[in-house]
């Protein structure tokens, strides 16, 4: 594809502290494509993600999205302008607890893009029951189920009208057979033309529907190319060795991590 | 001026102390009473009895509810002057009826801090002992109620402190302690820079003792926190 | 309503237990005054507690050195100091300065500084629960927030403050609860609250116990109004699916 690519990373470099996360990333990401980035745990996937969205800011190296170059933003303004652009599905759907379903869709199209909230309503029935889930507009985001859970995240991603989403480990917390739900779903987007970012464990997913694969380890892309050349014809030994084990136990899931524990915080008020 | 006043503040430092004491006995004497007897309400709230039950959940609502002053009050003016103990008159004194009267919305509170200790065990402690072929009588003693010290001990602390904090309320019926000596000592010295100096000298007081206490108590809960 | 009365008193009577006082129309005028007199003190400091609560809160977590730690050594210093001692320093000594320096024009009156000291008693309580409300949000959430583009400010009027007081109901309705009780410490400086209007008419007769009966039942029904208050609050503001 000849034409500019929708986001580009340049030798982009992460530390937390002395533990450098991403050592000199390079990516690109074409209008309409789907892109998924494999490798170990701990490899720096999610990190690259979060640096997208800004959620965390590189010291060295460009990150362009569109013609915003994310990583010269100074100030709350241009880290908004970026987000209403870039969708973020997370691993732990991350929904409000407090706002019905119908509400979580709502609440940033109107609250942040200032849409009549009429206009956005309709919408949002409409995107819930792309991702099946129109009957459960009033429902609240603890009565569901986590692959439920995860669809009206994908869905109020959606309602922004994003120009790319990115999906951040988004069936790593479900129950195995709530994974084919929300795949489906992630299929159907790429198959509309949806630019999308994926980092995932679904191996046999991740080939089916990206164009181009990242595999990445110790926060290096090792190897990259169409979907078909990485997964079939791996070059690099890292790459062979990390796939056969992937592929050959099946696609194997990261332990699932805790759910957020709401506590009752019931102080002791007593006084005289 | 004002080390003159610190002056008079130590002449009565004496007086103030034995006020003091009068606070941490009276604070002693009733959270110990509040415990023996909030643990007796406590095992009779999980009592199979539904009777005993039932007599053990209107002592924690009465006692829980009631403002503590009022309790106070209560036994203040109640109970009577003194008590005929195998035939011999013994003298109910003041200081004693406060402590009672503290030590009841103590033992409200202690029943409720117990209660709560047993709860927050998990089932499956139950199972995994009763697999284990223990009775159930073992199973508390043995198990269940070792965990349930370790948990209750913070907010039981957390008790203490009020308590004392509750012995203040002593002054209102007569009881010679720190805030009626402090109110003497401001009486009789009659100067306002004085009685600025002592009165605050009391909240100082009151807090370097229950604040200590206080942090202790939330160490304790967060090395318990699982 | 007086024929309900007398009957009332008179099956009272069978138990032994004399409320011919509540037919005096001294006594029954005083206890009235004394229960309305508590039920304001209940509605102002209530108010005011949640304000103070509020105001402290924000000042802890506001991450602004120079008003937290004052703030943190405000709360710390009222919650282990007994309340009566904070009402002494206030309406002896802080009123007995006011006095030199106003004279008589000082406004604050017994009913004031008792509004006054519980407010900021209970606010210190109330500020801690909301703190802990604030600080239990988890960050995740607001990272979500942030990925849909929300500013500091609506992540925080959005979705930090509705769930932070979410998490902090239960425990301000139980202060709320203790506030209640707490007013009873009105009548250590005469204000002429329930708890003073009985002792007043007990030092007259001989019916504590029937005083103090009342008392108690007027306490714990106002507890259970709050009580209600909240958990109707809780109800409406119930997060299906989350805890309890």
């Amino acid at each position: 594809m000849p034409s500019e690519p929708l986001i580009q990373l340049r030798d982009v470099h992460l530390a937390f502290g002395d533990n450098p996360v991403l050592r000199g990333i390079d990516l690109d990401v074409q209008a309409g494509q789907a892109v998924s980035i494999i490798g170990p745990s701990g490899s720096g996937k999610s990190t690259i993600l979060r640096c997208m969205t800004g959620l965390l800011r590189p010291q060295r190296g460009n990150i362009r999205i569109g013609d915003t170059a994310v990583e010269q933003l100074q100030g709350e303004a241009g880290l908004i302008a970026l987000r209403k652009q870039v969708g973020f599905v997370f691993q732990q759907y991350n929904l409000f607890p407090h706002l019905s379903v119908l509400d979580n869709l709502l609440i940033a199209p109107t609250k942040v893009l200032g849409r009549p909230r009429q206009a956005v309503r309709d919408e949002a029935l409409a995107l819930l029951d792309k991702v099946r889930l129109g009957h459960k507009a009033t429902a609240f985001p603890g009565e569901l189920s986590g692959g439920q859970q995860q669809r009206v995240a994908i869905a109020r991603a959606l309602a922004m009208r994003p120009k790319l989403i990115l999906f951040d480990e988004v069936t790593s917390a479900l129950d195995p057979e709530m994974v084919g739900e929300v795949l489906a779903v992630i299929r159907e987007l790429t198959e509309e033309g949806m630019t999308c970012v994926l980092v995932t464990h679904e191996m046999r997913f991740a080939e089916e529907i990206s164009d181009q694969v990242y595999f990445t380890e110790h926060g290096r892309i090792v190897e990259h190319g169409s979907a078909e050349q990485v997964f079939r014809a791996p070059t690099h030994a890292r790459t062979q060795a990390f796939l056969q084990h992937a592929l050959g136990e099946g696609s194997q899931r990261p332990s699932r991590p805790a759910p957020d524990v709401l506590t009752n915080l019931g102080r002791y008020s007593l006084s005289v | 001026m004002a080390i003159e006043h610190f002056a008079t503040l130590w002449q009565w430092s004496p007086t103030l102390g034995a006020g003091l004491l009068q606070n941490i006995q009276i604070s002693v004497g009733a959270i110990g009473l509040g415990t023996l007897l909030g643990l007796l309400v406590g095992i009779l709230l999980l009592s199979p009895l539904r009777p005993l039950r039932g007599v053990a959940r209107l002592w924690v609502q009465v006692f829980r509810n009631a403002p503590w002053l009022v309790l106070i009050y209560f036994t203040s003016y109640v109970f009577p002057f003194d008590v005929q103990i195998a035939g011999t008159w013994v003298a109910f004194p003041d200081w004693l009826k406060v402590t009672v009267g503290l030590a009841l919305p103590a033992s409200a509170n202690v029943a409720e801090i117990f209660r709560g200790a047993v709860a927050s065990i998990p089932a499956t402690q139950w199972e995994a002992a009763r697999s284990l072929a223990f009775s159930r009588g073992q199973i508390f003693t043995s198990i269940i109620l070792p965990q349930c010290l370790r948990r209750m001990l913070p907010p039981w602390m957390n008790l203490y402190a009020v308590v004392t904090m509750g012995t203040a309320l002593a002054s209102l019926v007569g009881v010679h302690d720190l805030i009626d000596s402090a109110q003497i000592a401001a009486n009789t010295v009659n100067r306002s820079g004085f009685t600025v100096l002592v009165y605050f000298s009391v909240l100082a007081l009151f807090f370097f003792y229950c604040y200590p206490i206080a942090r202790l108590t939330q160490r304790l809960e967060r090395r318990y926190a699982f | 309503m007086s024929d309900s009365l007398h009957w009332l008193v008179g099956q009272l009577a069978h138990l032994g237990l004399n409320y011919a006082f509540l037919l005096d129309a001294y006594a029954s005028g005083k206890l009235l005054d004394g229960a309305l007199t508590t039920l304001g003190l209940c509605l102002f400091s209530i108010v005011g507690s949640l304000l103070v609560g509020a105001l402290l809160a924000a000042a802890v977590t506001s991450g602004q050195r120079w008003l937290a730690w004052p703030a943190r050594a405000f709360i710390e210093v009222t919650r282990n100091t007994p309340t009566l001692v904070q009402l002494y320093c206030a309406f002896l000594v802080l009123n007995m300065l006011i006095n030199q320096s106003l004279g008589s024009a000082n406004p604050m009156i017994p009913f004031a500084w008792v509004v006054l000291v519980i407010s900021l008693h209970k606010g210190a309580f109330h500020a801690e629960a909301l703190r802990a409300g604030i600080e239990a949000v988890p960050a995740v959430t607001l990272e979500a927030a942030s990925s849909l583009a929300f500013s500091r400010r609506q992540q925080l009027l959005q979705v930090q403050l509705p769930l932070a007081v979410r998490f902090a109901l239960p425990a301000l309705v139980n202060n709320l609860i203790d506030l209640v009780k707490m007013t009873a410490v009105a009548s250590a400086i005469a204000v002429n609250d329930i708890t003073y209007a009985s002792i007043m008419i007990w030092t007259q007769g001989d019916n504590v116990i029937e005083l103090m009966l009342l008392i108690l039942a007027f306490f714990g029904l106002l507890s259970f109004a709050v009580n209600c208050i909240g958990r109707a609050l809780e109800a409406r503001l119930r997060m299906p699916g989350y805890g309890h």
